[in-house]
């Protein structure tokens, strides 16, 4: 059996533990549906500037709610040394762990682009920039996640850590008002954050609109943090699972 | 066949391992011939979890060669890792999974076929007396039951060494000798056992070599037999006798008898030679027409040994390879 086919095992394990829940499934889904449901009965015309930034943030929480812990949570109970003297690899174990956190993600933003598109009318201008928007995101911020997650040594340290990177990185990354009207000053560390990038790429995918010159300017800096998440993860990886 | 089948199970080669300035492990080398049960003995901090866990892939040596089943455990740790099973002294499966699904899902990750897991599975559920618990989660399970488990998810991909790292550690004296029973049986049918355990009698009963390791050195290794030759006193023989005798008519009658001491009813006799003094006890007993009531030979245990290397500190190695 091959490493790839090994970290699809993992990632199903992790599915059935952690994310299958319906406690988490509520959450990850009722937030976002009441924040377009409150904007969309405050302006019914309106509602479709926050969508895709609101579906972004839904990727963004999905990916990372799980996988900040799950790698000092299983340090904790022992179960990750149990999986360390199994035959996978560092970059296995990643691959599943970062998967099953990409894969709950994607099915929680996917939903609720779902509802926003049947229930609200919603377009799919460029559905080719949706999808890989959607896809570099949930790579990048899963693998963010377990980054945070590898960096700490107790749970509650993974949780401040996310909180301090989630929460502001709304607030710069164009979910609730576009880049266009943001302070100048506040613009480069907007180009810095994933979410900003995902945001555009979502909503060149929904409006056919986008604050880049061309989309691969937010698909290539996406695929970077997804190629540096990957290298740091595993380094860190490594030396988490030494100690 | 591969060269690797007639290699040793486990050939250790000068490891030294230090966590910072303190070391753990100073030149340990070691052989374990496959089939048998070897016991890795030593006090808390002696280094033995540090020698499985770098036997294991999970810690790499500053120096010193290891190879297990004849694979380089450095150069490859993922092969080497196929090919043994790991009982950790923690009870470390996942806790929300039934028994079921803990061995399947590893079964997974040892490459097993849906199929032969199934099989695998149902078979190791049946041998570890598991089978009417196989859809409880394992949290749910009484720590004996969970060490069972946890032998069994060691032995889901058929491994040929086993590693037991305190297998019975906090087992109540039913469960701990249906785990010995266990591992026996493991043995019997082929795998290798490399067993680290601070219960003396269990290693004595369990294994056909013992190494002894203090403070990062390995001071002892031999059979238990050897091991236990190492202390210094003699061979008691216990004999109960159905009428009053002295110690001195018992002493003029045994000429093989070099003490001997009343002790709750019995005779406590030191002697230099078993055969002569049994002789010459049954002998004593019918010139006197008295009744042997009790008989029975107390040698050294591998714990009277163990603690008295322990107090030498540092003595020469004995049977070392």
């Amino acid at each position: 059996m091959s490493q790839f086919a090994r970290a699809l095992a993992i990632g199903r394990k992790d599915v059935e533990s952690y994310y299958a829940k319906p406690p988490l499934i509520t959450w990850a889904l009722l937030f976002p549906a009441v924040l377009m449901l409150a904007m969309y009965l405050k302006d019914p015309g309106g509602y479709l500037a926050v969508a895709p930034g609101v579906i972004a943030m839904t990727l963004l929480f999905g990916c990372t709610s799980m996988a900040a812990i799950v790698v000092t949570f299983e340090k904790r109970a022992g179960t990750l040394r149990r999986l360390l003297l199994t035959p996978v690899t560092p970059q296995t174990i990643i691959l599943g762990k970062a998967g099953s956190a990409a894969a709950y993600g994607l099915a929680t933003s996917l939903v609720l682009a779902l509802g926003l598109g049947l229930l609200l009318g919603m377009p799919l201008a460029n559905p080719l920039a949706f999808a890989a928007g959607l896809l570099l995101a949930a790579a990048a911020f899963s693998l963010l996640g377990i980054l945070a997650s590898v960096m700490v040594r107790e749970v509650f340290e993974a949780m401040t850590l996310m909180n301090f990177f989630r929460f502001p990185t709304l607030f710069i990354s164009g979910v609730f008002m576009p880049l266009e009207s943001f302070p100048s000053w506040l613009l480069p560390l907007a180009m810095l954050s994933p979410l900003t990038h995902a945001v555009e790429l979502l909503r060149l995918g929904v409006s056919g609109a986008c604050h880049f010159a061309s989309p691969w300017i937010p698909a290539l800096v996406l695929a970077a943090y997804v190629l540096g998440g990957w290298w740091l993860a595993i380094r860190g990886f490594r030396r988490r699972a030494g100690q | 066949m591969p060269a690797e089948a007639n290699s040793p199970a486990v050939a250790v080669e000068g490891l030294h391992k230090s966590y910072g300035a303190v070391p753990a492990l100073r030149g340990v080398s070691f052989t374990m011939p496959r089939g048998g049960v070897f016991a890795y003995l030593g006090p808390n901090g002696a280094g033995k979890t540090t020698t499985i866990n770098i036997l294991c892939g999970l810690l790499r040596p500053d120096s010193g060669r290891v190879t297990v089943c004849g694979l380089e455990v450095s150069q490859e740790p993922v092969k080497v890792k196929a090919r043994i099973g790991v009982v950790p002294d923690e009870s470390n499966l996942y806790p929300e999974l039934s028994c079921r699904r803990n061995l399947d899902y590893l079964g997974e990750l040892y490459g097993l076929s849906r199929g032969v897991r199934r099989a695998r599975v149902g078979e190791l559920l049946g041998l570890f007396s598991l089978a009417d618990r196989a859809e409880m989660p394992f949290r749910a399970l009484s720590r004996g039951l969970k060490r069972r488990l946890v032998l069994a998810a060691a032995m889901v991909h058929a491994p040929e060494v086993l590693f037991l790292d305190e297998p019975t550690i906090g087992l109540d004296v039913p469960s701990a000798r249906a785990l010995r029973q266990l591992i026996r049986r493991i043995n019997q049918e082929g795998t290798t056992v490399f067993l680290t355990t601070h219960n003396l009698a269990e290693a004595e009963e369990l294994a056909e070599r013992v190494c002894i390791l203090i403070q990062g050195r390995v001071v002892a290794m031999g059979s238990p037999g050897e091991i236990r030759g190492r202390v210094e006193r003699g061979t008691y023989l216990r004999l109960g006798l159905s009428g009053e005798v002295t110690a001195r008519e018992l002493l003029s009658a045994c000429p093989a008898v070099k003490e001997a001491r009343p002790q709750n009813g019995l005779w406590r006799l030191e002697v230099e030679a078993l055969h002569p003094a049994l002789a010459q006890s049954l002998a004593f007993a019918e010139a006197r027409r008295l009744l042997v009531n009790d008989v029975g030979v107390e040698r050294p245990t591998l714990e009277e040994a163990f603690l008295a290397i322990l107090q030498q500190g540092q003595p020469p190695e004995v049977g070392q390879r």
